[in-house]
């Protein structure tokens, strides 16, 4: 059970690092693009070489178009596909000098609720982004450059959203369990003292 | 219950979640989601804002940086350049007393310059370091703390995380900042080499030592270094001249040192995908973050807590300078219990309107006109000025006073009180996220919870983490001493930028 919401958690986290590598290189592309394009405009080029430099031009050796609304489009689906695997590593950062000094078992109390609220925003944030497509869908909304329908985005966040829910849920389970069996299944470096 | 008594109330609700280990960004988010809720009375206002709000925040162009950073910081891992920085200052700095731990702060500094992350700066210098600190009888504690005081390097040198961070928060320019960093962060440096040769002065056996090593293998290493500059330079250099946008800047930054890992060998599919992991969490981590911070602070917004807070301070008159002293301080404190991107995102939306609606002098509207007024004069004087005009301007000039109306005329320049309070405003701006940068770093090398401890003292078991926090104190107490200096001198941060 835990190692196959593991793998589908870094299932997504290999997903969201690919698409992030690719819209890095998609901005270094654009940025040579750009400079090539400068360089092919500059007097020098177009002096020694005039022809050559309008057919590489017109080839559309230039900027990506719109390269930036791929970049934000891409990076909100990395970024929703990263966060399973934080949950089920529990790598979320917080402040453990307090409830240290409460006992093991207020611990374990306090994780369940944290949990199972964690899966219940995160279930909201869900819920409220396919609220968000539908009416992006709705208006008909299309990117200013590239004109491609803002739902789309949206939609592919809402699957990274969807499955960060689903491993949400299943943190918030294994919790419970816990509190209720006393037996901690998940570690994630904070009971080490326990 | 008033909006703002709600908004008021927030704070002590927001702190006890966050001290039964509620994760930062969730209780952020949860504190605005009930706040909302009582504030516009029912949860079609923050339910509507939900619609888009974790859309665009996960989408900001500018934030993009962060995991852009993240993934380059661990690619020039990968790319063993952190062995070259460490051989490279070994060499020139290792026979000197204290030399190999002068080394590492030298070999942090260098690696801070292509990693935004203090974190994996420590991490990555630690395993490179620790073995030879080790090797040259260096005391254990000693070791630690030098390598855990070196990481907050990564932070402090440009690129950082926590500055886009920042510059995003108080809509600042990125590159501006990162270039007022620069001169602190070599500051930073050198205090940490100071407080080592103090050290080692005061504790002598701490210290072993290491042969010197001949020039012509200290330049051979040295050469050996040269990825490191150029991603810098072509990064850092490449922001500050324009020729492209932080993120793009980023980019070419991840893809410089992907390129340089894989030419040496040490980007494998297995690392590839192992370099997804961890960036993955830390990204998940700190956007989730910003995600609650955002959803506060439109909360915030929303009671009018800011504004109230900011105007009631300045109505009461504090002295500017008490009023930063405290939010410093306020820092130093929490930063002994809180990671620095969860203060600095809870934090600034509600000092950031108070520090820049006092008034710290730091611009003189008379010193602006006398310079662009010499500048005009330099250049030849306007034709057609009468004598008797210039020479009141000389006058004006030379007793400090501004300028009239008719005496800019005549010059043809404009600078209006507006246009010195703008640059203030930017100067201070800039300046007090340096500050800010500092001090929440202090708060990852001191005790209880400084993360950067930690992490290398997992890494050497036989070091007790009492006497790392002991030595550490010295580079503890070169922060404090750096910071009051930056205070007392803005101008040291600003003399870049101006």
């Amino acid at each position: 059970m835990h190692a196959l919401f593991t793998g589908l958690a870094r299932f997504m986290a290999i997903l969201g690092g690919i698409v992030l590598s690719a819209l890095i290189l998609l901005t270094c592309v654009s940025i040579l693009g750009r400079s090539l394009n400068g360089i092919l405009h500059s007097d020098f080029v177009m002096g020694l070489a005039p022809g050559l430099a309008h057919w590489l031009i017109d080839i559309g050796i230039g900027p990506v178009n719109g390269d930036f609304e791929l970049v934000e489009a891409g990076v909100a689906f990395a970024i929703f596909a990263f966060i399973p695997l934080c949950q089920i590593t529990g790598g979320h950062a917080s402040v453990d000098i307090v409830a240290n000094t409460l006992s093991r078992g207020v611990n374990r109390f306090l994780r369940m609720v944290t949990e199972v609220v964690f899966a219940l925003v995160l279930i909201l944030i869900a819920w409220k982004l396919a609220d968000g497509m539908l009416s992006k869908k709705g208006y008909g909304e299309t990117s200013f450059l590239l004109q491609f329908p803002v739902w789309w985005a949206y939609a592919a966040s809402l699957f990274g959203a969807v499955v960060s829910a689903i491993v949400g849920i299943y943190m918030a389970g294994v919790r419970v369990t816990e509190f209720a069996t006393g037996r901690i299944l998940v570690w994630d470096g904070v009971e080490t003292d326990q | 219950m008033s909006a703002l008594e709600v908004g008021i109330t927030s704070f002590p609700a927001l702190m006890i979640l966050i001290f039964l280990r509620v994760p930062i960004g969730l209780a952020m988010f949860l504190v605005a989601l009930v706040g909302m809720f009582i504030v516009t009375d029912g949860t079609t206002v923050a339910f509507g804002r939900l619609k888009s709000e974790t859309y665009t925040t996960f989408s900001s162009y500018s934030l993009t940086i962060v995991p852009m950073f993240l993934l380059m910081g661990h690619f020039a891992t990968l790319g063993g350049m952190s062995n070259a920085l460490f051989k490279a200052a070994e060499g020139w700095l290792g026979h000197r007393k204290g030399g190999v731990a002068m080394a590492s702060i030298g070999a942090c500094a260098g690696f801070g310059a292509i990693c935004g992350s203090s974190l994996a700066t420590a991490a990555t210098m630690g395993r490179v370091a620790l073995p030879e600190l080790k090797q040259y009888g260096y005391a254990g504690g000693f070791s630690t703390a030098t390598l855990a005081a070196g990481g907050t390097l990564g932070i402090l040198i440009p690129p950082s995380v926590v500055l886009v961070i920042y510059a995003i928060l108080t809509e600042q320019n990125i590159a501006k900042l990162f270039l007022a960093a620069f001169i602190p962060g070599l500051l930073a440096a050198l205090g940490y080499v100071i407080a080592i040769s103090i050290y080692v002065r005061l504790y002598p056996e701490a210290a072993g030592t290491r042969p010197r090593v001949p020039y012509g293998e200290r330049l051979a290493a040295l050469v050996q270094v040269w990825p490191v500059l150029l991603v810098f330079g072509l990064v850092v250099g490449g922001i500050y001249l324009g020729w492209f946008t932080p993120t793009e800047g980023a980019a070419v930054g991840a893809a410089g040192t992907g390129l340089i890992a894989l030419v040496n060998g040490g980007l494998t599919r297995a690392t590839l995908v192992d370099s997804f992991f961890v960036t993955a969490r830390s990204t998940a981590m700190i956007f989730f973050i910003v995600l609650g911070a955002g959803f506060y602070n439109g909360f915030l917004a929303l009671t009018q807590v800011p504004q109230e807070l900011a105007d009631y301070v300045v109505s009461q008159g504090f002295s500017p300078w008490l009023v930063l002293t405290l939010i410093l301080i306020f820092y130093l404190l929490f930063g002994c219990l809180m990671d620095s991107l969860s203060m600095i995102l809870l934090t600034i939306p509600i000092f950031y309107p108070v520090i820049s609606a006092m008034d710290f002098g730091m611009v003189n509207l008379a010193d602006l006109q006398a310079d662009a007024a010499m500048e005009v004069i330099r250049n030849g004087v306007p034709e057609g000025m009468a004598s008797d005009m210039l020479a009141q301007i000389k006058t004006a000039i030379a007793s400090g006073a501004e300028l009239t109306r008719d005496q800019m005329k005549a010059l043809d320049i404009r600078m209006t009180r507006g246009m010195a309070n703008r640059i203030e405003t930017e100067q201070v701006a800039i300046w007090f996220g340096i500050l800010v940068l500092i001090v929440v770093e202090v708060g990852l090398i001191t005790p209880p919870v400084g993360m950067n401890l930690f992490i290398i003292n997992a890494m050497d078991r036989k070091t007790r983490m009492v006497d790392t926090y002991k030595a550490v104190m010295f580079f503890v107490g070169s922060d404090l001493v750096r910071v009051v200096i930056l205070v007392a001198f803005p101008s040291i941060t600003l003399f870049l930028l101006r």
